[in-house]
């Protein structure tokens, strides 16, 4: 029994984290309708700051605790609404989620930048040394420290909401969102508020976890999904119930380490909160349809007919042709994993581009894909890819049952949870790639010809893409793709037709999972073998975001997309101080899709209609080059050129 | 027999009512017209019949069926279909794309036996689109997008269809083709039921006419009486509340 009332009071203490977390994201989701996936990368950057005035300015705590929550946060909150959120009011869900996602990996690459990550770094606790002994375990002076804050932030805000008038009016939007109006608040107002607020939290619980854990950039940004689960609880509006699920959660999570045995449990221990936001998104209640849909000003990219996609592959394959026996063999392989990049961002043009359904478990899929590959075939045959499709597209449409019910962003949430649950069970078990986590994946022979050479590799590559590129164009003309298209641009206009969405959400799902693990097979096959920590989460945010930026809604943009993916590496080469540029670069080319949802490829339509009216219809220019990252830039400037004497 | 039966129908929003116990009906092979100011609840009526708003009370009936607890797809599926006063329209299709999802959809759920290709080409020449066929309907103006959402909406062959202000937006040709459709829609046996802020159309093509005003229902009569109507003038003439009236717009319109 005493036993019982120590851990109950460890994991109220750690549930009041998950709570604090939580409340910050419901007080900016309420009161803008902005799901910020930014939240944990705020918190990461007010507890290094905190770490830097704290640890090595010697600062005194209690200024550098005034100075990071009082003035450092809300600003950063203030500045992310006027300078980002402000605009995506009306934006549709998929624009938002990428918005802020881009703001997760800026903050991040920003953070790495200013400091280091090879550098060790350690935030000690308040009160350190201090504890008192309860029974039989000892409770830390920052564990109490955690509970009194808590405590404190809920009375805080029960009087900020019942008893000043900005909370009343940023209420009445947690309460009824249609009165809110009504109330005579200024929207602009509550909002910028809020998303101070809402900052300002997040630093409280980045300050208050970054001890326990440890200062690091990565999973201090992460561990804040653990806090989603507790939104969820509350339904992302409700304050009251998002602390009783932040301490369901911390409670939860202690009897586990209490009872568990300690095998088990090193497996499933930082699952936990993911499967508890899984159970959570399973029993929310289905989402109201609503009318109300996003109005893009911007005119979508014309669809390829059959006979122009068919000659803009030929095309495709014949440029990587001709440039691939003179490029070196690392460009090769840097050429080959932006084709491989290129066909995954495909996978996302058919989800997001044109069904509207966001999932950040892209990469997750692609592992599934090189580990059927891998594991069963060793890589030399045919039935692998099929295996890998098939494989991924079945867990994809586990992946995607419990969120069916739901709308956009709790797919992209139960997608987030997922990948993270497959990143730690699944890829980093050692059962999965073997013990040292190398599992080696082959390049197939196809009816007799060897694929193996690197150069025979990339164009067997360019023809996976060019193939799937005409098949995701025909299935976009077809029946199929135009309910797809249907789905993303009115839920509800669908359902007054007639149309349950339910399973061509959960077909089109599992279609883009497959297609990611046929891409898969390739990844594995051009880098020889594939590991543990191939197929994380923020790779399938870049991918993600890149694909968004040149255009998720075309073929081009996939292929554009992937290519500057595969550039990266090179970039890094010429820009060393810019260390991240993998999360700085997607982060702030993201910040444009706020105006143009379409991607840069789109601005070039009219080019391409000048070339159709040329060549009388039919021929549509090729779709990019297949080259190295020179040749790419090479030719974008050409385009641009063309472009300008276009204007 | 009446295809659509509305019966003491509510719905509050917080603590403002914004339909309070509606009556009302529509019979196949007629136009009934639905009027009332801005914030009267019409398009909230829609949205309850059409499933999209769960009433706080009341029922709702087709063809004599109780259907207040079923879905919005499996009202459809019963023959009602819809437009809306803030458009919905698949904005980055085609027109014909638009109305061939509608026709497709149709032949999915149903047993007609239509090609979806050849009723999307009549309805094309019907509505008057064959111009802007091949144009994403983003590029519309909103006149030819509410056009197309007619066209969409006539493409399941509904028994009952539910026009949400189809008029505004439409110069004075295109007010005359519309009403010409409906006049023709009607005869051919559907119940079209209008809500329309264009007078001389509403009188011109309805047999009936139902006026809310906040949210009741305050007279129900033919296109004569209702001009007669000295409640309904009272309504229209700007006596009741400015305020209240501009509040209940917006909650209408947040709903939406």
């Amino acid at each position: 029994m005493t036993t019982f009332l120590a851990y109950t009071i460890v994991g109220i203490a750690t549930g009041c984290i998950y709570a604090l977390t939580a409340s910050g994201l419901v007080v900016t989701y309420t009161t803008s309708g902005i799901f910020n996936f930014a939240h944990g990368a705020i918190g990461m950057v007010m507890a290094f700051t905190f770490w830097e005035l704290t640890v090595k300015d010697g600062w005194p705590q209690w200024l550098a605790l005034i100075v990071v929550l009082g003035l450092f946060a809300p600003l950063l909150g203030y500045l992310i609404d006027r300078l980002l959120m402000r605009n995506l009011h009306g934006a549709s869900t998929s624009t938002q989620i990428v918005m802020t996602l881009g703001l997760l990996l800026l903050l991040i690459g920003v953070a790495t930048v200013r400091w280091n990550p090879g550098e060790a770094r350690v935030l000690p606790e308040f009160f350190i040394g201090h504890h008192i002994r309860l029974f039989t375990i000892n409770v830390t002076y920052h564990q109490l420290t955690m509970i009194a804050v808590a405590v404190l932030v809920a009375a805080f805000l029960r009087l900020l909401f019942t008893r000043t008038q900005i909370g009343i009016a940023m209420r009445a939007v947690v309460d009824d969102p249609e009165l809110a109006s009504l109330t005579g608040a200024d929207p602009d107002r509550v909002r910028a508020v809020s998303w101070a607020l809402g900052a300002s939290l997040a630093g409280l619980a980045g300050i208050l976890l970054a001890p326990l854990v440890s200062l690091d950039i990565i999973l201090l940004t992460l561990l804040v999904i653990n806090g989603y689960a507790a939104a969820m609880v509350g339904r992302l509006k409700s304050l009251p119930l998002t602390f009783v699920g932040g301490l369901a959660l911390g409670l939860a999570e202690t009897y586990a380490i209490w009872k568990l045995p300690t095998g088990l449990l090193n497996k499933i221990r930082p699952s936990l909160p993911i499967i508890f936001l899984y159970l959570v998104l399973l029993v929310l209640p289905q989402a109201k349809l609503r009318a109300g849909r996003a109005v893009s000003l911007r005119r979508p990219p014309r669809v390829a007919g059959l006979g122009e996609s068919i000659i803009g592959g030929v095309a495709l394959v014949g440029v990587a042709a001709l440039i691939a026996p003179h490029m070196s063999r690392s460009d090769l392989t840097l050429a080959g994993q932006g084709m491989v990049f290129a066909l995954i961002m495909l996978s996302l043009v058919l989800l997001t581009g044109y069904a509207g359904q966001t999932s950040l478990a892209q990469m997750t899929f692609v592992g599934i894909g090189a580990f059927a590959m891998g594991k069963y075939f060793g890589g030399a045959s045919l039935l692998g890819i099929l295996l890998a499709a098939v494989l991924a597209g079945a867990i994809g449409a586990v992946a995607a049952l419990p969120a069916l019910r739901l709308q956009g962003l709790y797919l992209a949430l139960s997608t987030l949870a997922f990948a993270e649950a497959m990143s730690t069970m699944f890829f980093k078990n050692a059962a999965v790639f073997g013990y040292g986590g190398r599992l080696a994946v082959g390049r197939p022979s196809v009816l007799g010809v060897s694929f193996h050479g690197d150069h025979a590799y990339f164009l067997l590559i360019t023809g996976v893409f060019a193939l799937a590129g005409i098949g995701v164009l025909a299935l976009r003309r077809g029946k199929f793709g135009r309910k797809l298209v249907a789905m993303k641009d009115s839920p509800a206009a669908c359902a007054t037709l007639g149309i349950d969405l339910t399973f061509t959400k959960l077909a089109v799902f599992a279609l883009s999972a497959s297609l990611a693990g046929v891409a898969g097979v390739f990844f594995g096959g051009l880098r020889g073998q594939v590991g543990p920590n191939d197929f994380e989460m923020l790779q399938s945010l870049v991918l993600l975001l890149l694909v968004t930026i040149s255009g998720i809604s075309s073929v081009t943009g996939a292929l554009m997309g992937g290519l500057t993916f595969g550039l990266i590496p090179r970039l890094q080469q010429t820009f060393k101080s810019v260390r991240s540029l993998t999360y700085i670069g997607p982060g702030l080319g993201i910040l444009g899709v706020g105006r143009n949802p379409y991607g840069y490829t789109s601005e070039f339509a009219p080019l391409g209609a000048r070339i159709r009216r040329r060549f009388g219809r039919g021929a549509e220019p090729p779709a990019g080059p297949a080259g190295d990252g020179s040749a790419a830039s090479a030719n974008l400037e050409e385009v641009d050129d063309l472009v300008g004497v276009a204007g | 027999m009446s295809v659509l039966r509305v019966e003491a129908v509510e719905v509050r929003f917080g603590g403002v009512t914004a339909l309070g116990g509606v009556d009302l009906q529509a019979d196949a092979g007629r136009v009934t017209g639905l009027i009332g100011p801005n914030g009267a609840g019409k398009t909230t009526l829609f949205n309850v019949i059409t499933g999209l708003q769960t009433p706080t009370a009341g029922r709702v009936y087709l063809d004599e069926q109780d259907v207040t607890h079923k879905k919005p797809h499996q009202r459809a599926r019963l023959r009602v279909a819809r437009t809306f006063q803030r458009l919905e329209v698949f904005g980055s299709l085609t027109t014909r794309e638009n109305i061939m999802v509608a026709a497709e959809a149709c032949q999915s759920w149903s047993n007609d036996n239509e090609n979806p290709k050849v009723v999307t080409e009549e309805i094309i020449d019907r509505v008057g689109l064959r111009d802007v066929a091949e144009s994403p309907v983003d590029a519309l103006s909103t006149g030819l997008a509410r056009l197309v959402e007619l066209g969409r909406s006539m493409a399941t062959r509904p028994r009952l269809l539910l026009l949400d202000e189809p008029g505004s937006g439409l110069d004075n040709n295109e007010t005359d083709g519309l009403a010409r459709i409906l006049v023709e829609l009607a005869g051919e046996g559907m119940a079209v039921l209008l809500v329309e802020h264009d007078m001389e159309l509403v009188m011109r093509v309805c047999s009936e006419i139902f006026v809310l005003d906040f949210g009741r229902l305050i007279a129900r009569g033919n296109p004569t009486e209702i001009q007669a109507d000295e409640a309904v003038h009272a309504a229209y003439l700007g006596t009741e509340d400015d305020a209240k009236d501009t509040a209940l717009e917006q909650v209408e319109e947040a709903v939406l």
